[in-house]
C-alpha cells in the first residue's frame, strides 16, 4: 500500500456565524479502508463530510485527495492559491456522495440519474455510460427499476439508486452521509447490505452513521466526534469494545439499551 | 326575433371574408409567438436576478417584475409605440420609429415577462437544496446545473401557471389593432367600415377567439398534466 492516503483531512475548522461546528479535525483514510464517523447529533459529523468535498468550504484546514489539495493549488511561483470553482469541480468528482435524503433528480429515470454525471461531467459516451450504469444498478440490485422515475420507488430503492449513481462516476472514494437515517428499519437493511458489499469489495469509504452495529462490523477505523473535535478514535474493536473516554461510553450506552 | 338580432347571429358575412380574416389571425399568432419568446427569455433572466446571491442584482430583478407586472397592457403598448421611440431618438439624436409589430412584441413581451419571472422564481425556489447539492457533488458546473437539473424541474412545476399566462397573452394580442397591427380585430374593423354591419363580424371574431383558445388550452392541459404526473410524487 502506498504511503499517500486516499483522503487526508487536515485540521478542518468550520463555523456558521458565531457557531463553531468543527474545531480542527484531522484523520487519514487509506485506500480500500472504511472509516466510520460517529457522534451525537450536532457533533459536526455531517458538516465534516460536506467539507470533505467542499459542499461547505472549510474556514481553515485542507482536504487532500491522493495527496493533492482540494481547495488550493500551488502556482508557478510556489505560492499556494485558492482553486477556482471549476478546478474544485474537477477534484470533487473523484468523491461519490450518498446523502441522507437520497437527492435523486425527480425528472430523470433511475438510469437517467445514473448516467447524467458520467456523460456531462466525465464526458464518456452515452453507450459506455449506459453499460457501466447498468452494471452499477446490478450491483445494488436495482436493474429492473432502471426505467422508473424516483417518485415510484421506495426509500430503500431510491437510496440504492443514489448509491449506483455515485458508483457510476468511478470515484476514488465514497462518502455516506447518514445514508439510512431517513429510512424505515425494514428498508435500512437493504441499503446497509449494499454498503457492506461495497466495503468487502475494497471500496474506500467514509461513513457517517448512527448504525453502531454496522460501524462495528465494517469499519477499519472509527472516529468519535464530540462538539467539533475528535474525542476518540481507533479500530472498531477497541472503540466499541473498550471505549476510553467517558463521553464515548455514555454515547454508546444509549445505543445498547 | 328582431332583425338586428338575426343579423348579428348570421355569420355568412364573416365566412365571406374568411381569407382576409385568417390573415389577421395569423398576425395574432405571430405577435403571440414573438412576444411569448421575449416574455419567457426576459422573464427567466429577471427570475435569475431575483434569486441572485448579490442584493443589487436581486433589487434590479424585483424592480423589473414590479414595473412590468403593474403596467396595463394597453398603456404599455401605447407608451412603447409612441414614447419609447422619442426617448431613444433623443438619446441617439436621430429620428426613430417602431414598426407597429415590433412595438406590439416589445410591449406584450415586457408586460408578461414580469409574470413569467415570478412563475420561474417560485419554481426555482421550490427545488430542494439537496437536488443541487447532489449535482455539485458530482462536479457539475453551475450552468450545467441550471440547464440539466433546475430548469427541467422548474418548467414542469410552473406549467399550469404558464399555461394560464399564455392564454391571457393570446387574448391580449387583440389590443395590438389599436396601433395598427393588421391582426384579426383590425381586419374586422376594416371590413366593418366597408360593409357597415358590425354585429355579425364582432360575433364571428368573438366565437373564433373562443374556439381557438378553448381547443388549444384543453389540448395542451391534457398532455402537460400527463407529462407532469410522471415525476411528481
Amino acid at each position: 500500500m502506498s504511503d499517500v492516503p486516499s483522503i487526508r483531512i487536515a485540521g478542518i475548522h468550520k463555523s456558521f456565524g458565531p457557531l463553531e461546528v468543527l474545531r480542527g479535525v484531522s484523520f487519514d483514510v487509506h485506500r480500500g479502508s472504511v472509516v466510520s464517523v460517529i457522534g451525537a447529533s450536532g457533533s459536526g459529523k455531517s458538516t465534516l463530510l460536506r467539507c470533505v468535498n467542499y459542499l461547505e468550504a472549510p474556514n481553515a484546514g485542507e482536504i487532500y485527495i491522493d495527496g493533492e489539495p482540494l481547495g488550493t493549488r500551488v502556482d508557478a511561483r510556489g505560492q499556494s492559491r485558492p482553486r477556482s470553482l471549476g478546478e474544485i469541480n474537477t477534484m470533487r468528482r473523484e468523491l461519490g456522495v450518498v446523502f441522507q435524503q437520497f437527492n435523486l433528480w425527480p425528472h430523470m429515470t433511475v438510469l437517467g440519474n445514473v448516467i447524467e454525471a458520467p456523460i456531462r461531467v466525465r464526458k464518456v459516451s452515452r453507450k459506455e455510460a449506459v453499460e457501466y450504469g447498468e452494471e452499477c444498478l446490478r450491483r445494488v440490485k436495482l436493474l429492473d427499476k432502471a426505467d422508473e422515475y424516483p417518485a415510484r420507488l421506495s426509500g430503500g430503492q431510491q437510496q440504492r439508486a443514489a448509491i449506483a449513481r455515485a458508483l457510476a462516476m468511478r470515484p476514488k472514494a465514497m462518502l455516506f452521509d447518514e445514508a439510512t437515517s431517513s429510512l424505515d428499519p425494514e428498508l435500512t437493511d437493504e441499503v446497509l447490505g449494499v454498503m457492506r458489499e461495497l466495503a468487502s469489495d475494497g471500496t474506500t469509504m467514509i461513513v457517517v452513521t448512527h448504525e453502531m452495529n454496522f460501524a462495528h462490523e465494517v469499519s477499519d477505523r472509527v472516529i468519535f466526534l464530540h462538539q467539533g473535535l475528535i474525542e476518540e478514535e481507533g479500530s472498531a474493536a477497541n472503540l466499541f469494545g473498550a471505549p476510553k473516554s467517558e463521553r464515548l461510553r455514555q454515547f454508546l450506552s444509549k445505543y445498547r439499551k | 326575433m328582431s332583425d338586428t338580432l338575426k343579423q348579428s347571429l348570421d355569420l355568412s358575412m364573416f365566412w365571406e371574408y374568411r381569407a382576409i380574416l385568417l390573415q389577421g389571425l395569423i398576425f395574432n399568432a405571430l405577435v403571440f409567438l414573438c412576444s411569448a419568446s421575449v416574455a419567457l427569455s426576459v422573464g427567466l433572466g429577471a427570475a435569475l436576478l431575483r434569486v441572485n446571491r448579490f442584493w443589487p442584482m436581486r433589487w434590479i430583478g424585483t424592480l423589473h417584475v414590479e414595473v412590468f407586472r403593474n403596467a396595463p397592457d394597453y398603456i404599455m403598448l401605447v407608451w412603447v409605440h409612441f414614447v419609447l421611440p422619442l426617448l431613444i431618438g433623443l438619446l441617439i439624436r436621430r429620428r426613430v420609429e417602431f414598426h407597429p409589430f415590433v412595438s406590439a412584441v416589445i410591449a406584450l413581451g415586457l408586460v408578461y415577462s414580469g409574470y413569467f419571472a415570478e412563475a420561474f422564481r417560485a419554481g426555482i425556489q421550490a427545488i430542494p437544496q439537496g437536488n443541487l447539492d447532489a449535482a455539485r457533488a458530482f462536479g457539475m458546473s453551475e450552468r450545467m446545473i441550471l440547464w440539466r437539473i433546475t430548469l427541467p424541474q422548474v418548467v414542469r412545476r410552473m406549467l399550469p401557471e404558464a399555461l394560464n399566462l399564455f392564454i391571457s397573452m393570446f387574448k391580449a394580442t387583440t389590443i395590438v389593432s389599436l396601433i395598427a397591427v393588421p391582426d384579426l380585430m383590425y381586419n374586422v374593423s376594416m371590413v366593418i367600415q366597408q360593409e357597415m354591419r358590425p354585429l355579425p363580424l364582432y360575433t364571428g371574431a368573438a366565437l373564433t377567439y373562443f374556439l381557438i383558445i378553448f381547443a388549444l388550452s384543453s389540448g395542451v392541459r391534457h398532455f402537460s398534466e400527463r407529462w407532469r404526473r410522471k415525476i411528481m410524487a
